[in-house]
This record gives structure tokens, C-alpha cells and sequence, in this order.
């Protein structure tokens, strides 16, 4: 029987291919808590005394988020909260929303429940269901849900809203973006967001640098109330095609994601440096008065097509 | 010698022959071992683990589009 290479004991549960590691259940969680941690000093995402809002979806990643930075917020160094997105993807997002009162309940964390019709008028389905419609669910459901998630971070007083992007999900936004010449987006790629405006809340990715099946072992290993179901819109991206296409390069390349990872954010500055050369102006929404480069922010214009209002 | 797999709402008794790692099961079933992580018995195995008579296999589906 296979032996922790870290302490001696049995059984175990992951061989890492890329490091030749083996560990037990207590060392991966303990490795892998540590490797948040040090990210998140390294790359300066969290301050003393910062007031985090997590986006908690009810997934896997959402709720690994919340349980590592429980940690910091048990030693008083942030304050944290969560805000969940209800929108309205009927058998699906109930049991997501559910799962995700439970966790910041157990933890006795404040929680902050928003649902796109409310905001919006309509449920995602509703959306989705007009023939008329020109954008795809995750264009619709990633406008929204930004808007809102900003709006309930800035009126709580959050510093910091931590989301739970993980590695697969990061290189398939560099891969994607890049197959796709999309080098505006490119340059905005990282680990803590540098917003154009300051009624933009700066964005955190703690899980930035772990595999998505090292967060579903976390979750599982620690026993955390998580789904696993499958968002029904989510075939539909050309993102989706990357991320399968990446994954079947990782099972003979291992370390692939990683590497693609840290290229990626070595000539980010330079990429940067090169193409921030128009800089766009940011004003003010003229329907809500959130920051928007037009007149109406994406988030108004969608709402007035969607409810028939030009 | 047999197994259990329980795979999402699904039961089966799978029939095996010889020494097989819990990843040539999944091969066998279709399922691909980079979006699952398996418990045998209750305990969290990695795939390179043999599967033995008797054994009750959990496969928990965990990444999808994978
Ligand atoms: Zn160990
Ligand atoms: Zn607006």
C-alpha cells in the first residue's frame, strides 16, 4: 500500500503526476490551505482589516473559498460575508442557493441573496426563451450577475469579493481569449482585478493556481456541502470547447495549466504596457448610475432589450 | 469477481477479471477518470488503486465539459 510521502501515513488519496507527490487526506488538505494562503500574501490579495464579500454560487469552488478565508476572518484579520446570485435557472440554481444559505449559516456569516428578476425583470430562462434575444446565456447571466454582486459589495462596505476561479478556469480564459485575438481582454487576466473606477469593488481569485480537480478532492475530503450539478447553458460556450481541450492536453502533460499560467502572467505586463494604449473614459450609467464607458451601462442596455423598452 | 459501482443515481454490479486499477474500471465504463473523484469503501481512493472483490465504488462526478 501506497505511503504519504509527506508523513508516512496511509491511506492516501492524491498522487500529484506534475511533483510525484502522495498524500494522505490530512497533508492535501494541509498542503493545499497553504498553497491559498501563500497566494494570497504573495500576490497581496487580502489586507489586514479588509471586509471581503465572497461570490458564493454553491459549487465546489465558492464554498472552498469561504472555508479558507473562514480561517482568516476566525483570526479577526478580515471581516466576510457572502453574496449569492439566484438567476433563475429552474431545477438547477434552487439547489445551489440552498446549499449556499447552509455554509454561511453554519459559519454564522451575514448573506446576501439577489435574484436577476428582481433586479432585472426576468429570470435567465424567461431570457433565454425569446427568440429575439442576441447574446448567449453566460453573456446575459455574467452581465447581470456582475452588476449585482458590485452593487450589494459596494452597499455592504466591502474592500475585497473574492471569487472561486480556479486554475482550469484561468487558463482557459487566457486560451480562450488568446485563440480568439482578444488581447483587451487578455491585459485584464490575474489574480486581483485593477478597476477602472472606484465604485468598482477589486476582485480576488484565491484559487487561482489550483487544479479544478485538487478543489473538488478539497471539498469532498472536507466534507463541505457542495454540489455538483451541471449549469444547463453551460455546453453552449465556445469556452466549454477550450476547457475540454485543455483538459485532455493535461492528462499526458500535467503540468500544462500551470505552465500556460505562469507564461501567461510573465508577459502580461507587456502586453499590458503595449495595448492599454486607448484608454477608455468611464462615466456614469444615465438609467442606474453605475460606472459605464457609454451612456448606459451593458447591464441597462440588456435590461431595455430584454423588456422590449427601444 | 465483482463490484459495485454507483455512479450518480445509477447502481451496477460490474464483473471483473483479474488485477484491475480503479482508473481501467472507469476506461472500461466510459467514464473519464479526470472529472471524477472516487471513494471505495467510504474512503477516498486514487485511481491508480486496485479494485478488489467485493469493493463498493463510489464515482462522484465533479467537473463537467471535462
Ligand atoms: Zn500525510
Ligand atoms: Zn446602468
Amino acid at each position: 500500500m501506497k505511503k504519504c510521502t509527506k508523513c508516512g501515513a496511509t491511506p492516501v488519496i492524491i498522487h500529484r503526476k506534475a511533483s510525484g507527490q502522495i498524500l494522505c487526506k490530512e497533508c492535501f488538505i494541509e498542503s493545499i490551505t497553504d498553497k491559498v494562503l501563500k497566494g494570497i500574501r504573495r500576490n497581496k490579495l487580502i489586507e489586514k482589516g479588509d471586509k471581503v464579500a465572497v461570490a458564493l454560487s454553491g459549487g465546489k469552488d465558492s464554498v472552498m473559498v469561504l472555508d479558507i478565508l473562514n480561517s482568516l476572518y476566525e483570526r479577526n484579520i478580515i471581516d466576510l460575508f457572502a453574496i449569492t446570485i439566484d438567476e433563475g435557472i429552474e431545477g438547477y440554481r434552487e439547489h445551489g442557493v440552498e446549499i449556499a444559505v447552509k455554509n454561511a449559516n453554519k459559519l454564522g456569516l451575514d448573506h446576501r441573496i439577489a435574484s436577476i428578476k428582481d433586479y432585472f425583470g426576468k429570470t435567465l430562462d424567461e431570457i433565454m426563451t425569446d427568440d429575439c434575444r442576441e447574446h448567449g446565456a453566460c453573456t446575459y447571466c455574467g452581465v447581470f450577475r456582475r452588476w449585482i454582486i458590485n452593487k450589494i459589495a459596494r452597499e455592504e462596505g466591502a474592500t475585497k469579493i473574492a471569487t472561486g476561479h480556479n486554475l482550469d478556469d484561468e487558463t482557459q480564459a487566457i486560451l480562450m481569449n488568446y485563440l480568439e485575438g482578444n488581447i483587451d481582454n487578455l491585459t485584464r487576466i490575474g489574480a486581483k482585478s485593477e478597476p477602472k473606477s472606484d465604485k468598482f469593488t477589486v476582485k480576488i481569485k484565491p484559487l487561482r493556481e489550483i487544479p479544478e480537480k485538487e478543489v473538488a478532492l478539497y471539498a469532498i475530503a472536507r466534507e463541505l456541502d457542495v454540489h455538483f450539478d451541471e449549469c444547463p447553458y453551460s455546453r453552449e460556450s465556445f469556452r466549454g470547447e477550450v476547457g475540454r481541450f485543455i483538459k485532455e492536453l493535461s492528462v499526458n502533460h500535467p503540468t500544462i495549466m500551470f505552465s500556460t499560467l505562469k507564461g501567461f502572467d510573465k508577459i502580461k505586463p507587456a502586453i499590458k504596457k503595449e495595448f492599454s494604449g486607448k484608454k477608455v473614459k468611464i462615466g456614469m450609467c444615465i438609467n442606474c448610475g453605475e460606472p459605464a464607458s457609454h451612456e448606459l451601462c451593458r447591464a441597462c442596455l440588456f435590461s431595455k432589450k430584454i423588456n422590449n423598452e427601444e | 469477481m465483482t463490484i459495485t459501482v454507483i455512479y450518480g443515481n445509477e447502481k451496477q454490479t460490474v464483473e471483473i477479471q483479474g488485477n484491475m486499477t480503479i482508473k481501467e474500471v472507469m476506461d472500461t465504463m466510459d467514464i473519464s477518470s479526470q472529472t471524477v473523484v472516487v471513494k471505495k469503501n467510504n474512503e477516498i481512493v486514487m485511481e491508480e488503486e486496485i479494485a478488489e472483490d467485493g469493493d463498493i465504488i463510489e464515482v462522484i462526478r465533479v467537473i463537467y465539459g471535462g
